[in-house]
């Protein structure tokens, strides 16, 4: 049987979230008056979604993306090179890629498991040299995004849905297994893996973690030392 | 990389839909396997940009084929063969496929190079060499050619017309059949639909407009001797170079039948020789404009010269108005979608069921409109200035951020009216200057002055010869009979090659594959004389 590592993006590997992947797109639409325009829409909007995520991550997610209502996927894709090296690569965190690293040096097969939008992930899975991605899409209709979101919306149980269901189709042995994410929405993500890490976790997932004995990792930090499953390849 | 999802993208409709792509399925009427299994090819020009990636793909695909026959240039001082096995073998395309057959030894086994030269007599392979093969090769793979668009004339009718007459020789002498690689673009200055099925002997683009007038090839062969004398003749009397008025007078001939350029009409020629000569079995392939791999043998392989290579590489600079159709498709398809696709008529070919013309083009299913690919190239300008760390911060802060706009021809040419002007206007206060405080304080500002111009003229000599393809016309290749071979495929071979431009994710592959890849492979060596993946 094979292992994997499965790995939420967004504040588990780098700080950016969903918010401001879209306030770049925002701010760089094609004349100074639109990103003006698009960019107040994206700030206003910040204390509703405040709310919702921490209410509901599906909800959180499904309100921040008709924020793309009628953006047009070339441009979507076009940026998105752009994107991250303005945006998304200051914000990965100084051990997201040794980890990522120790994990495939281990055998691990290393999937990308978000909410995040596929047009954004390809250059974080080319730096990060993801196998595997499994992640959410846009709805399109002659090019245009709708703003919606196709199903099933990867967020809460569905990560987990998810991941069972590449175990099965890949063989991959889930008691072996390992999965990293910072939030408490992806709790039923990390109780579907034999060893499921705290990663940089919020105050709800980190009480989670203590009371479940799951080991708690600080990506943010140089110096943090990743949990023992992990230890004698880093020793390597 | 694996995107895993239950949606896959349609390109033609612009959304996603559920559910796995279908499995192709064929009738079986033609087995490409089979037809390989018991075949000995001549491939002709397989050290070109599709050349080689042709060669890599027959290989990889088909290990079954009998024998290649590859012939090759000598180059100066290295022989046809060791330019065959240290530079093509060695090649970025080939090599991963020499190296999963087993290296350049396993090669050897399974390959023969001949040195030859489609512009001498029968290609220049010796007279004991044909009567050995003679009745021993099932087709000649023919994909030499000068594509250069405006060469001097004489280098292009050597090639693509002469050089011609000398296949159809080489073909016959072999007794063989023929499948000849030329291009859409033979079709000439016209708009709209162009089907496979135009007569090809004694087709002129103008025809429709000058129904009296008749196009001979032997009269255009007479008319090309007299050209060049003449022209050799007056070297003395005409102080204009020779070179330049051979490129002229092949471009000024082109114009007059109406096709786009010297390349178009040579290639349009050699056509109609192969349709006037009595007895011989032969298909046509038009590939539109050939850009960089989708997959085969990697995502972004490129060393097209004549691709849209020039265009994306002056969008990088920060070109911003583009006089482009805003209605129209740019003829572009992937360099192992044509491999694949002269495979395909190859092995109809060899059963027996081919037909005569095959256009590999992508408008006709799955059209990538102009503007579509002015943002595209806007966007890359963008990237490029937005994060380079060199040159003028203002000049690259407005090349980031200005959009790219689609322009007319007028509008271009005012601009281009306007540059000048101010371009003289800094030469004149810079000329006066110098006068004023002397050259060794004025010079170097004349000199960035010179340069800036000339590479300002090689912007423009490069967009108009583009202009008949994005401005001037608007072309969509019918790819009927490609597909209906396709289709006559096993489930086998479609399992090995494909003809699917519908499923060309556009924004994906301009984006991440043919930008990239024409920034990694032919940027480096453009302006270089070395052209690109040779070794």
């Amino acid at each position: 049987m094979n292992k994997a590592a499965f790995y939420d993006l967004d504040g588990t590997l780098l700080s950016c979230n969903l918010v401001t992947m879209h306030a770049y797109y925002a701010r760089n639409d094609r004349s100074l008056v639109k990103s003006v325009y698009q960019l107040s829409k994206v700030v206003l909007s910040v204390p509703l979604l405040f709310g919702l995520d921490l209410y509901s991550r599906s909800l959180f997610n499904v309100f921040s993306f008709r924020a793309y209502k009628g953006m047009h996927r070339d441009r979507l894709i076009g940026l998105a090179d752009d994107l991250f090296e303005v945006t998304i690569k200051p914000s990965i965190f100084p051990q997201a890629k040794a980890l990522i690293d120790c994990t495939r040096d281990l055998g691990y097969r290393n999937v990308l498991v978000t909410g995040t939008l596929d047009f954004t992930i390809r250059p974080i899975a080319l730096h990060f040299g993801f196998d595997e991605i499994i992640c959410n899409r846009l709805e399109f209709k002659n090019h245009i995004a709708t703003g919606r979101v196709l199903t099933p919306l990867l967020a809460e149980n569905e990560k987990a849905r998810s991941i069972r269901e590449y175990a099965a189709q890949e063989e991959i042995d889930l008691a072996q297994s390992c999965a990293f994410s910072d939030s408490s929405a992806d709790v039923p993500m990390l109780s579907s893996v034999g060893h499921p890490v705290a990663t940089n976790p919020t105050h709800r997932l980190r009480r989670i973690a203590m009371r479940n004995n799951w080991p708690i990792l600080e990506l943010r930090e140089p110096s943090s030392t990743f949990p023992p499953f992990l230890r004698p390849a880093k020793a390597l | 990389m694996k995107t895993l999802s239950p949606w896959r993208w349609n390109a033609v409709r612009g959304e996603y839909e559920a559910g796995p792509p279908p499995r192709p399925h064929g009738s079986g009427q033609i087995s490409a396997v089979d037809a390989f299994r018991n075949c000995t090819m001549l491939l002709m020009g397989g050290t070109g940009f599709v050349g080689k990636v042709f060669l890599a793909m027959i290989l990889d695909r088909f290990p079954e084929l009998r024998h290649l026959i590859i012939q090759v240039r000598r180059k100066k001082n290295v022989s046809g063969e060791q330019r065959f096995f240290s530079d093509i073998l060695n090649s970025p395309p080939v090599r991963p496929t020499v190296d999963r057959l087993g290296g350049l030894d396993a090669l050897r086994q399974k390959a023969t190079v001949w040195e030859g030269d489609l512009d001498e007599p029968l290609c220049g392979i010796s007279a004991e060499v044909l009567a050995h093969w003679k009745g021993k090769i099932d087709v000649v793979v023919n994909l030499a050619g000068v594509v250069d668009f405006d060469p001097p004339v004489n280098e292009s009718f050597e090639t693509n017309v002469y050089g011609t007459q000398h296949l159809i020789d080489l073909v016959r002498l072999l007794d063989t059949r023929l499948v000849h690689v030329s291009t859409c673009y033979v079709a000439g200055k016209r708009n709209g639909k162009v089907p496979e099925d135009i007569e090809i002997n004694g087709y002129f683009p103008r025809r429709d407009e000058s129904p009296d007038e008749q196009f001979s090839v032997q009269k255009e062969l007479e008319w090309y001797e007299q050209f060049v004398k003449e022209t050799r003749e007056s070297r003395h009397t005409n102080p204009r170079p020779v070179r330049e008025r051979l490129r002229e007078g092949g471009m000024n001939r082109a114009d007059y039948w109406g096709w786009t350029n010297t390349y178009t009409y040579t290639k349009s020629m050699g056509e109609q020789m192969l349709a006037q000569t009595p007895g011989l079995s032969y298909c046509i392939v038009r590939p539109a404009i050939v850009e960089s791999s989708m997959e085969f043998p990697f995502p972004g392989w490129n060393e097209g010269f004549t691709t849209s290579a020039p265009l994306v590489l002056m969008g990088g600079e920060g070109v911003k108005g583009w006089p482009v159709r805003k209605d129209g498709p740019l003829e572009v398809i992937p360099v192992d979608l044509v491999a694949q696709g002269i495979l395909i008529v190859t092995a109809a070919m060899l059963s027996g069921k081919s037909k005569r013309v095959y256009h590999l083009a992508s408008a006709d299913e799955n059209p990538i409109m102009l503007p579509r690919l002015v943002s595209f190239l806007g966007m890359n300008s963008r990237y490029k200035h937005k994060h380079k760390k060199e040159g003028n911060r203002l000049a690259n802060a407005w090349k980031a951020y200005v959009e790219t706009q689609v322009i007319t021809v007028e509008s271009l040419q005012a601009r281009r009216s306007r540059l000048h002007r101010g371009l003289d206007i800094i030469h004149a206060a810079l000329t006066l200057g110098k006068t004023i405080l002397g050259a060794k304080k004025v010079d170097p500002y004349l000199k960035s002055l010179r340069d800036t111009r000339r590479q300002i003229r090689a912007q423009e000599i490069t967009l108009d010869k583009f202009l008949p393809f994005m401005f001037h016309n608007s072309f969509i290749f019918e790819t009927r009979n490609i597909r209906e071979a396709a289709a006559m495929l096993t489930d086998e071979d479609l399992r090995r090659i494909r003809w699917n431009p519908e499923s060309i994710d556009w924004a994906d592959y301009w984006v991440n594959i043919h930008t990239k890849g024409i920034e990694k492979w032919i940027r480096p060596m453009f302006g270089s004389s070395k052209k690109p993946g040779t070794g």
